[in-house]
């Protein structure tokens, strides 16, 4: 019964094989993307799944009125695992705040995240070092280990886990360290680092003040997570409250609370930090989905278009003594078939694009390796898939009374058409979404990329750097002048300058500063001479920082426009804006420029060269003459240890146009996937659209020949044809337009700086749905229309 | 000669099955009162009224009438693909018009074979295996499925056609692996809507002397609605039928 199902099956199959393959080539692709969709999900949702209590593990952060934040301070933990017996271990690690340089011979490290933990953290964490997790001997001692990855870079040879003493910052420096050995650096986790030095405990000393720490605890199998939350709350507030007396201050903790956040959300959606990735990750599914959905509806489709015939022989199988359950596993076993075919073509494409997917995503995911979650997921999603699709044919089909269909002027047009007719306009609904999507995300992406920033990235190098600029002079910092001096002596190279920050969308630090008795918080960025001038920064007012001007290392500021407007100045320049116990005088205006991107608006900003309360300004820039630009790197990399003695002979730079550019990668990325889920869409709607046409067409070969005989012309008869679809594609357009002005415009909303919603995509999307729907219905229409009516009158 | 048979036949409920099929049962088929109609906007547009017959095991009857009179509808009732509106039915015993779906298709494995106007074979299944198909539904083992086909095909001539697929048959071929196909369970009865009806005059009479010898030989009931006078002659018994209504029972000597 099964074997001959099977043969009636493929038979049907391969005589309608034009349209099987489209049908199994479309689903295919869809199941490739929907493939690569389950893996990407699997993986973002599965970090630190591997850590044995991972359903235990919870972050504790800090709640002020105003923020929320990850870091705590060292005694809080201890606090925590005193206080509480369902803790059962508490933890603190920190990050790398600083880019280390070790070396071993002509080997060079950069570690730039040289984390630390307590031995506590580094077990709730499941950290494993080579030969495994080892408690340090004493209260002050460190077992120090490199990622497997930075060890390489060291040591390419080591084989044996025996410990090493690597050079710390330049050779010269003399400084060396004990790295232990060799630490697996887990890549799937939220814990990543170069290297990790491991204490019994760290922070010793710090109070509660030190919050630059993360605190991670453990608590018992059962524990009620949010009574916890609430004790730790009450504990927090009481140890800061010990020995407090100032009113303020006490009403100020009793607004502070904690937070417990489980190392399951830390990857996604952290409660101290944003969930965009969760929302990409959510509308990634959903595109998934939908594009999956779309494949499964072209079978639907085609069951329908067919239902005519398959009614006959539901009836004779009826007849013959088949039950109805009999009918529907065959119809399913049909639609399985097909759908296990699509899920091996799936699996070959889903392989062939995976390269672009992990380069485009940043991640490595592979089809083929054992512990894969796939095996799980694909029989699911094969199942799934044939229901989606078979569920047509196997309830309505077999349902069909024997009277009815075996009667032979049977048509299940009527029946099916409004089914029919839906399917199809929401296929093209939803590719016409993605079509106007990825109009407006390329509008968005062209105005970001030829807008006027305010400033000019190009020729502008930026070199890291480790000395400190600060002038004055503070720990132990260098004035830049003699560095500048030595910089601009390289032939090409037209100003040089340092500062706190360099704009590739990083966020600048914030002060409170007054301005005729108001108060505000401003953004601050510590500048030197030529800053303005290496970024091509517009001045609106005034002047930007000058040598000549004495004072302007003692108490000058600059402002931008932004600034000018928060305080709503009148004439700024010349007037006094004070702040760190220092009367700025305003010596100029700039223009604002977006040094942040542009998804946040331009932050009032304050520049000064004095700044005793700011940051360490290292970030040195230097804008270059194109033509000159690969001999004056040239000579900065033969020159720099002469030139910058204390930061050593490790010269790194990068281009300040492509650091800037990385802020659109996320919007980059969008485009590629939109673009990719447009194409997929509508080549899969256009396929269904091919298929289900020649069906129609040829149901409607009789009508045609007698039309034709009436004397309708061929043109009469093309748009005759047409008509239907054309009303479809045109509903579609309508149904879609309100719902892509929904979604662009949010999606539009989460920039500062924007294009107005254009008209010309929507117009564009009618458009081209249009043309590829008369495009595919008449190339099906002229075989109809070019037959002789004779032959398709004759047989009845 | 008018008479219509409402004889009153003692009942066989239960025993039906176990009857040998050349035993000829009294009361094979007992329709009561069946009436058909559609109502349409309130109005009750009848397409058979009052219909009470008993067909024999054995009978070959012959539904006639014009077109529109109901003879179809009445084959169907018959069939059990149509319930009638009112009225009783009993299968060898059997009340049948409330019967549930899986009931009836159990009828149709071991009972009831139909032979249709358009054939309707199915198109994608080779002459072997139409006639198959029953027989796998049916459930019947692989070596007894192989020599009832093979006895069928060679019967019928066909042997030399059984890899062929319908369109690439002759239309009394078609009806004649049809019929093969409705043999193929050994039924008890057969129902014919217009067998002949898309045939040529000379496949026509091949395909009722079939059912002449059918009938005669091997005792199998035969009901088949026709428009020709000259194949009713074919069958022992002819209902006439028009507006619904049995004008006529005859029967052929």
């Amino acid at each position: 019964m099964f074997k001959l199902n099977l043969k009636i099956a493929l038979r049907n199959l391969w005589r309608n094989r034009i349209i099987t393959s489209i049908n199994v080539g479309g689903l295919a692709i869809a199941l490739a993307a929907f493939i690569l969709v389950v893996m990407y999900f699997t993986y973002e949702t599965s970090f630190d799944k591997t850590n044995p209590n991972y359903n235990n593990i919870y972050v504790v952060g800090r709640i002020y009125p105003d923020f929320k934040t990850n870091y705590t301070s060292p005694p809080f933990a201890k606090a925590i695992k005193q206080n509480f017996p369902e803790v059962e271990n508490a933890g603190i690690t920190k990050r790398g705040f600083f880019e280390f340089t070790m070396k071993n011979g002509k080997n060079t490290l950069f570690a730039k995240n040289f984390m630390q933990a307590d031995y506590n953290a580094a077990k709730i964490l499941d950290l494993k070092p080579t030969g495994g997790l080892e408690k340090p001997a004493g209260e002050v001692d460190r077992l120090s280990y490199l990622s497997e990855e930075s060890m390489k870079v060291l040591y390419p040879n080591k084989t044996d886990n025996k410990p090493e003493m690597v050079g710390m910052g330049s050779s010269n420096s003399g400084i060396t360290s004990k790295i232990n050995g060799s630490i697996i650096n887990n890549l799937h986790s939220n814990i990543t680092f170069d290297g990790i030095s491991i204490g019994n405990e760290i922070g010793q000393g710090e109070n509660y003040g030190m919050n630059n720490y993360t605190t991670y605890i453990q608590v018992k199998p059962g524990t009620d997570v949010a009574n916890l939350e609430q004790k730790i709350t009450k504990l927090y507030r009481n140890e800061l409250l010990k020995g407090e007396t100032d009113q303020k201050t006490i009403e100020e903790i009793k607004s502070i609370s904690t937070f417990l956040d489980p190392l399951s959300n830390q990857h996604l959606k952290p409660k101290a930090g944003n969930d965009a990735p969760y929302k990409i990750l959510i509308a990634l599914s959903v595109l998934g989905i939908l594009i999956l959905v779309i494949a499964c509806i072209n079978f639907t489709n085609l069951s329908i278009a067919q239902a005519t015939k398959r009614a006959k022989e539901v009836g004779i199988k009826k007849v013959m003594g088949a039950y109805r359950f009999q009918l529907t596993t065959q119809f399913l076993a049909e639609i399985f078939i097909q759908c296990l075919f699509a899920t091996v073509l799936a699996l070959i494409v889903a392989e062939l694009v995976l390269p672009y997917f992990n380069n485009l995503f940043q991640i490595n995911l592979s089809v083929w390796h054992i512990d894969n979650d796939l095996i799980w997921q694909l029989p699911l999603i094969l199942c799934l898939i044939t229901l989606i699709a078979g569920i047509y044919p196997a309830i309505v089909l077999s349902g069909f009374k024997p009277a009815l269909v075996l009667k032979g002027n049977f048509s299940t047009s009527k029946q099916s058409y409004w089914l029919r007719n839906s399917l199809l306009v929401f296929q093209f609904s939803i590719a016409v979404i993605f079509i106007i999507g990825l109009f407006i995300i390329n509008s968005q992406l062209k105005y970001m990329r030829s807008e006027d920033l305010g400033f000019t990235a190009n020729q502008v190098v930026y070199i890291k750097n480790q000395t400190l600029f600060n002038n004055p002079v503070k720990f132990g910092s260098l004035n830049f002048e003699s560095v500048r001096d030595k910089i601009l002596k390289i032939p090409g190279i037209k100003s040089a300058t340092v500062a706190t920050d360099v704009p590739d969308g990083a966020e600048n630090g914030t002060n409170g500063y007054t301005f005729e008795g108001v108060q505000s918080s401003l953004d601050f960025v510590d500048v030197d001479f030529d800053y303005f001038e290496t970024l091509d920064i517009k001045l609106k007012q005034g002047r930007f920082f000058s040598q000549s001007f004495s004072t302007d290392t003692a108490n000058s500021a600059v402002i931008n426009e932004s600034a000018v407007a928060k305080y709503g100045m009148k004439n700024p320049v010349g007037k006094t804006i004070k702040g760190c116990n220092i009367d700025y005088k305003i010596v100029g205006v700039i223009k604002d420029f977006k040094a942040q991107g542009f998804e946040s608006a331009v932050q009032p900003t304050i520049y000064t060269i004095k700044n005793p309360c700011g940051n360490y300004k290292t970030q040195i820039m230097l804008k270059i003459e194109e033509n000159k630009m690969a001999d004056a790197l040239a000579t900065l990399k033969a020159q720099w240890p002469q030139i910058n003695p204390k930061d050593g002979q490790d010269f790194r730079y990068e281009f300040l146009d492509e650091l800037y550019g990385k802020l659109f990668k996320k919007q980059e990325q969008l485009q590629s996937v939109f673009f990719a889920a447009a194409l997929l869409t509508i080549f899969i709607a256009i396929l269904g659209l091919f298929a289900f046409a020649k069906y129609i067409t040829n149901g409607r070969i009789k009508e045609i020949a007698v039309r034709k005989i009436l004397g309708a012309s061929d043109i009469q008869i093309f748009k005759l044809i047409n008509r239907s679809f054309l009303v479809m594609v045109l509903l579609a357009n309508v149904i879609s337009w309100p719902v892509a002005y929904i979604l662009t415009k949010k999606w539009l909303e989460t920039f500062a700086y924007r294009i107005d919603l254009p008209v010309l995509p929507f117009m564009s999307s009618a458009l081209i749905t249009i043309l590829l729907t008369v495009i595919t219905v008449s190339i099906q229409a002229k075989k109809a229309v070019k037959a002789n009516p004779v032959d398709a009158l004759k047989y009845e | 000669m008018k008479n219509r048979l409402v004889l009153p036949a003692p009942s066989l409920q239960g025993e039906a099955k176990e009857v040998s099929k050349y035993l000829i049962i009294n009361k094979m088929i007992e329709l009561k009162n069946i009436e058909k109609y559609y109502a349409t906007k309130g109005i009750k547009h009848y397409v058979l009224r009052h219909v009470t017959t008993n067909i024999k095991q054995g009978e070959f009857v012959s539904i006639m009438g014009p077109s529109g009179a109901g003879k179809s509808t009445l084959l169907n009732i018959l069939g059990m693909l149509e319930e009638p509106t009112y009225g009783s039915y009993e299968f060898m015993g059997e009340d049948v018009t409330t019967l549930n779906e899986r009931k009836r298709i159990e009828l149709y494995r071991n009972h009831i074979g139909f032979v249709f106007q358009a054939y309707h074979l199915i198109d994608e299944m080779t002459v072997y295996e139409n006639i198959e198909a029953p027989l796998l539904y049916k459930k019947i083992g692989g070596s007894e499925r192989k020599s009832r086909i093979a006895d069928l095909l060679d019967r019928f001539n066909i042997v030399a056609k059984k890899d062929l697929f319908p369109n690439q048959l002759s239309g009394g071929q078609q009806q004649l692996v049809g019929i093969a196909r409705a043999l193929a369970a050994q039924p008890t009865i057969i129902l014919a809507d217009e067998p002949t009806g898309n045939l040529q005059s000379a496949q026509a009479e091949e395909i009722m002397a079939l059912f002449q010898k059918l009938n005669r030989e091997e005792g199998i009931t035969i009901i088949q609605v026709t428009h020709s006078e000259k194949n009713a002659q074919y069958g022992n018994r002819i209902l006439h039928i028009a507006d619904g209504v049995v004008k006529d029972d005859i029967a052929i000597a």
